[in-house]
């Protein structure tokens, strides 16, 4: 039988989870301004939906990595869209930040090259290598096989491990 | 098991280095966090559409099922009637059947010659047919079988026919059964099947008619074609000159039309014999124990109850093969569209 998911049990998540939802919007995002926000409008959805939450259907550290993830893209979209629709008289905006994103104490060529990666590349190392999530809920927030999941994780390594010499040698 | 041994061990370094320094999470985000955590969650809605919609499927699939068999269960209670037929006393409310004086059963209040008008197939005196009857009564007791067996003797032989077999038992004297093969002449078939129905209770009755007429007509012309080949047959061997082989030939072939005209005059004569006498079997019983003990309305109530289920399921196979195709396109419809957008989620991000 399902345990119901009680107003306890939200508090006890988000203390738990808060700091795993942040890295993981952190990586996703590449912004810690937007991260910020978008850590508050997760916890705020997952607030409203927490009745839907069905612990015997994962963790809810997936759930709210779901949830968020879910935010980010809605946050992607209305900026895709408000992009577009000033991107005839607006140069693209840059960021140029000296203080580290991804991390306190990421050397600077890491720094440099998570910057280079996608958000899809950054979102699964987040998943996989900081949140050590294990494959299956990974996958699930993904949305896709864990076959899948596993091959774009080492696709996302490479491409790091890669981005990382070039910089050092740099 | 760390996730990176799944992956590659090369990146160890690269993991341990992005694991140490996780983005710190700022007071500020972390105390509005904590304040959002003390408001109430919204509480589990017991009605409308946020219920899981798995559950809320089988929940319907469980009460379609229920319902069915409820519906199955009132119809086949309401539907049956208490067995008028029931033998062994007066039933509380009705009127007794009152009895012959050889102790036979009288109809149920059902006038049989009105139901043989409805239900029997009436021969046709200008044609040629087969009639079949299979006719299955119930006798109140072993002395009214015995009367039965006996008044059915002899009105098939009073009525021009006689008794193909007959076969009588009884068991324990309380039951017993006996099975009648009667030929009756066709004329007098309804007669017959009007007497035979009144020695007791009908259980079942059931009538066939085959018109052989056309047959009987092919197989005369069959028969004349062969005659007249015979005579002219005849007719050129007794003009004496006809050579030796062509007689071998001919006489060859006399042999094989008489053989064939006497055939078919045999199968003839067996085809006109048949729908000359219409057959009937007549199967007398006394009633069960149990049948005497208690009606069979439980049966009915049964047999309706599985009725109705059938329909149900010829109505549910309808709704699915009309339904299907409609239900798959929707489907495969949704499939599309979260493929679709997973495909444009994963540009989105690729681009980002």
């Amino acid at each position: 039988m399902k345990a119901k998911a009680s107003a306890e049990d939200f508090a006890e998540a988000a203390k738990r989870h808060l700091d795993d939802v942040h890295a993981f919007l952190v990586y996703l995002t590449g912004d810690r301004a937007v991260a910020e926000d978008l850590t508050a409008e997760t916890f705020a959805r997952a607030l409203e939906r927490w009745h839907r939450y069905d612990p015997s259907r994962g963790g809810a550290r997936t759930w709210l990595c779901q949830v968020a993830r879910s935010a980010a893209l809605d946050h992607f979209r209305a900026e895709d869209r408000r992009r577009r629709r000033e991107g005839r008289y607006a140069v693209a905006e840059l960021r140029e930040s000296a203080e580290p994103v991804f991390g306190e104490g990421l050397s600077p060529a890491l720094e440099r090259a998570l910057a280079q990666l996608s958000a899809a590349e950054r979102e699964v190392v987040a998943l996989r290598i900081v949140l050590e999530l294990d494959g299956e809920g990974a996958a699930r927030v993904l949305g896709i096989s864990t076959t899948a999941c596993s091959t774009r994780l080492s696709r996302a390594l490479a491409k790091l491990e890669k981005e990382v010499s070039a910089g050092v040698a740099a | 098991m760390s996730p990176l041994e799944l992956v590659d061990g090369r990146f160890d370094k690269l993991a341990t280095e992005l694991r140490a320094s996780r983005p710190a999470v700022p007071e500020g985000l972390r105390n509005r966090v904590e304040e959002l955590a003390r408001v109430e969650p919204e509480p589990r809605r017991e009605w409308g559409f946020r219920l899981p919609p798995r559950r809320v499927a089988f929940a319907l699939v469980a009460l379609a099922i229920i319902g069915s068999f409820i519906a199955a269960g009132v119809t086949g209670l309401g539907g049956s009637k208490p067995n008028r037929d029931a033998v062994g006393g007066p039933v509380a409310g009705k009127t007794p059947v009152p009895e012959s004086a050889q102790g036979l059963e009288k109809p149920a209040g059902v006038p049989y010659q009105r139901r043989l008008d409805k239900d029997s197939l009436v021969p046709q005196a200008t044609r040629l047919q087969r009639y079949d009857a299979t006719l299955r009564l119930r006798v109140k007791d072993v002395d009214a079988l015995s009367n039965a067996t006996k008044r059915a003797m002899n009105l098939t032989r009073g009525l021009g026919g006689y008794v193909a077999s007959v076969e009588y038992s009884t068991r324990s004297g309380r039951r017993g059964g006996a099975t009648l093969v009667l030929r009756v002449p066709i004329v007098n078939v309804q007669t017959a099947l009007a007497e035979l129905t009144s020695l007791g209770t009908i259980l079942r009755q059931q009538t066939a008619i085959l018109d052989v007429t056309r047959r009987a007509e092919r197989e005369s012309r069959q028969l004349d074609k062969l005659e007249a080949e015979l005579a002219q047959i005849k007719a050129e061997l007794a003009a004496g000159s006809v050579p030796t082989e062509r007689r071998l030939q001919l006489e060859r072939q006399a042999v094989a039309d008489r053989l064939a005209v006497k055939t078919l005059k045999a199968k003839r004569a067996r085809l006109v014999r048949s729908a000359r006498l219409a057959r009937i079997v007549l199967t007398l019983t006394t009633p069960t124990e149990q049948a005497a003990a208690s009606p069979g309305r439980f049966d009915e109530t049964l047999d309706d109850a599985g009725a109705v289920l059938a329909r149900e399921g010829e109505i549910l196979l309808y709704a699915l093969v009309v339904l299907g195709p409609l239900l798959a396109i929707g489907g495969v419809a949704i499939a599309a569209g979260k493929a679709q957008r997973r495909r444009s989620d994963r540009r989105l991000l690729e681009r980002t």
